[in-house]
């Protein structure tokens, strides 16, 4: 064990600062951009649905999640009543599918579902922006620095830090506060987010311009379904949502509202 | 600095005196543009282009053609021509310049051919809907209206459309129908709220829900001079009906805090008469109910 009060002292190659650390933040740093860069450039936008009927089937469900919403603050009774009746034997009957005849049908495979493959597609690209480098870079560092101890901390810290900051150092004496190389790449990894917000501009405005503009609607884009969902269950749950409702309006009394609210007394 | 393009004020989609003002800067505007442009890459912003955009509708509407042209250009050189708002935008531009009724057509049927390539091009359904309603061809502009909302049944501005166009051919509950469904998507926009109040009252079965309307419009927006101007109208109308559950008193309070309210507003805007200047004729005709009653 450490002996209590005593400073460790561990005598460094002033090297290791220049060859280890600094480019272990460098190279961190410069991946994190390029992986930004990359991800823009991979970046595909929301795929817009091709046929009316299928942007039909994507926005009845919005449409009844609306009326669930906003019917207390602009319906009445009577045409509350008309719409649920009209948007449940809609759901039910499958109205609003794209194809009606499919229904009940088991969804199609997303491995040969065009519109699945791309957002899968999609999801692997973003995944492999993350994985490959990090693979790369970990196993650079391990092969080059590991079993280094680079940086000292200048505040004291509990045991338990350990295993955060001496990956790689199998040394059970040594202070907590020697930083080993691999974790420092770790503390990197996770730490850089701030600085990457400060060097791109916060939450990456490059990306959003270009998609800004293709938005042209964006009540068009919106897409409630997940890839693979089978948009008949949604129906059906959502027409039991509405099912249930009960008709309230805050537009009654609205009268008398607005008087005590903001009429002035005495009129 | 004058005409520069961060000066340029978002402007009110109806109101005519700053589009004009708008667009008498738009050569500049362009001309410093040109310049600047090898010199800074920060104009590249989804703001600059937007405006870029509204300086394209105000120079359409106040006929520089030319400018709109450059405005159009530069749009297109950034996004790319088969962008489809850019599309729509190029749509639109034809349709102002065009000559007569034969190149009207000629639009229509571009956007025909644009629509049976890529049925979902919502800005060019958009076009077409506008472009049949401005040949008179109402019945084609809603029957393509009501497919394109079909698809679409989140769009509120579609919805008014409709609601518009039903309403210019007197079909008043299919206009309310489509109103309500405007107001589901948009549940706190005060402006529908009196539009809807508007359109029962025009109606003249419903005065009560016309009244509950208008009540709702100024509850969202408590000095929204359409409102008051509505809820004043349809309290004295329903007062002289004197058939409606809401009771007697409370039309009267109401009619005497909607004209109370009323003055108040066409006083303060009549000062401060250049800010408000797109507004005027609403304030003509506020100013008029006050001296009728």
């Amino acid at each position: 064990m450490a002996v209590q009060g005593v400073e460790q002292t561990i005598l460094r190659d002033p090297a290791l600062f220049y060859w280890i650390l600094f480019p272990i933040s460098i190279v961190m740093i410069l991946t994190g951009i390029l992986r930004h860069y990359a991800t823009v450039l991979m970046n595909s936008t929301p795929r817009s649905p091709s046929t009316l009927a299928e942007s039909r089937e994507r926005l009845a469900l919005l449409r009844g999640v609306n009326l669930r919403n906003n019917a207390c603050s602009v319906l009445n009774r009577e045409s509350f009543e008309m719409r649920k009746n009209y948007m449940i034997s809609g759901f039910r009957s499958g109205a609003f599918l794209k194809d009606p005849n499919n229904r009940g049908q088991p969804p199609a495979n997303p491995m040969t579902d065009p519109a699945g493959m791309e957002a899968m597609m999609g999801m692997m690209k973003g995944n492999m922006m993350m994985m490959v480098p990090q693979t790369l870079i970990m196993s650079w560092i391990n092969a080059f620095f590991s079993g280094f101890v680079i940086l000292k901390l200048p505040f004291p810290l509990t045991i338990r830090f350990k295993s955060m900051l001496q990956s790689g150092v199998m040394t059970r004496d040594l202070d907590v506060r020697w930083v080993s190389s691999l974790s420092w790449y770790f503390l990197n990894l996770m730490g850089l987010q701030s600085v990457f917000g400060f060097i791109l501009g916060s939450d990456n405005a490059a990306n959003q311009m270009a998609q800004q503009m293709g938005m042209a609607n964006p009540a068009a884009m919106v897409n409630p379904l997940q890839p693979g969902q089978d948009p008949d269950k949604l129906y059906l749950n959502e027409a039991e949502n509405l099912e249930v409702m009960e008709h309230f309006c805050i537009l009654d009394g609205v009268e008398e509202r607005i008087l005590q609210n903001f009429a002035p007394q005495g009129i | 600095m004058a005409g520069s393009i961060s000066d340029i004020r978002n402007i009110n989609g109806s109101d005519l005196i700053s589009a004009l003002h708008l667009a008498q800067q738009a050569p500049t505007i362009l001309g410093q543009e040109s310049q600047s442009k090898s010199s800074t890459a920060s104009a590249d912003t989804a703001e600059y282009y937007a405006r870029i955009e509204q300086l394209l509708l105000a120079c359409l509407r106040t006929g520089d053609d030319q400018s709109a042209q450059a405005c159009l250009n530069q749009l297109s050189l950034r996004f790319g021509p088969s962008n489809e708002r850019i599309m729509g935008l190029r749509g639109l531009f034809e349709e102002a310049t065009a000559k007569d009724h034969s190149a009207l057509e000629k639009c229509l049927q571009e956007y025909d051919q644009i629509l049976s390539q890529s049925p979902v091009n919502v800005p060019i359904l958009k076009r077409r809907v506008a472009l049949l309603r401005s040949l008179n061809r109402s019945s084609d502009a809603i029957s393509a209206l009501i497919q394109l909302l079909d698809a679409i049944p989140t769009d509120a501005e579609a919805w008014c459309e409709l609601a518009d166009l039903y309403q210019s051919q007197g079909l008043s509950s299919q206009a309310i129908f489509s109103l309500e469904e405007a107001l589901l998507i948009a549940p706190n926009s005060w402006n529908i709220h009196a539009r809807l109040g508007e359109l029962l009252y025009i109606d003249g079965d419903a005065l009560q829900r016309s009244v509950q309307h208008f009540s709702r419009s100024i509850e969202l927006c408590d000095d929204y001079l359409r409102g008051f101007y509505g809820l004043t109208l349809a309290s004295s109308r329903m007062l002289e009906k004197s058939n409606g559950s809401i009771p007697k008193q409370t039309l009267e309070r109401l009619k005497a805090f909607g004209l109370l309210k009323l003055g108040e507003i066409v006083k303060s805007r009549s000062v401060d008469d250049q800010h408000w200047a797109s507004s005027r004729s609403e304030l003509i005709a506020a100013k008029e109910l006050l001296n009728r009653f």
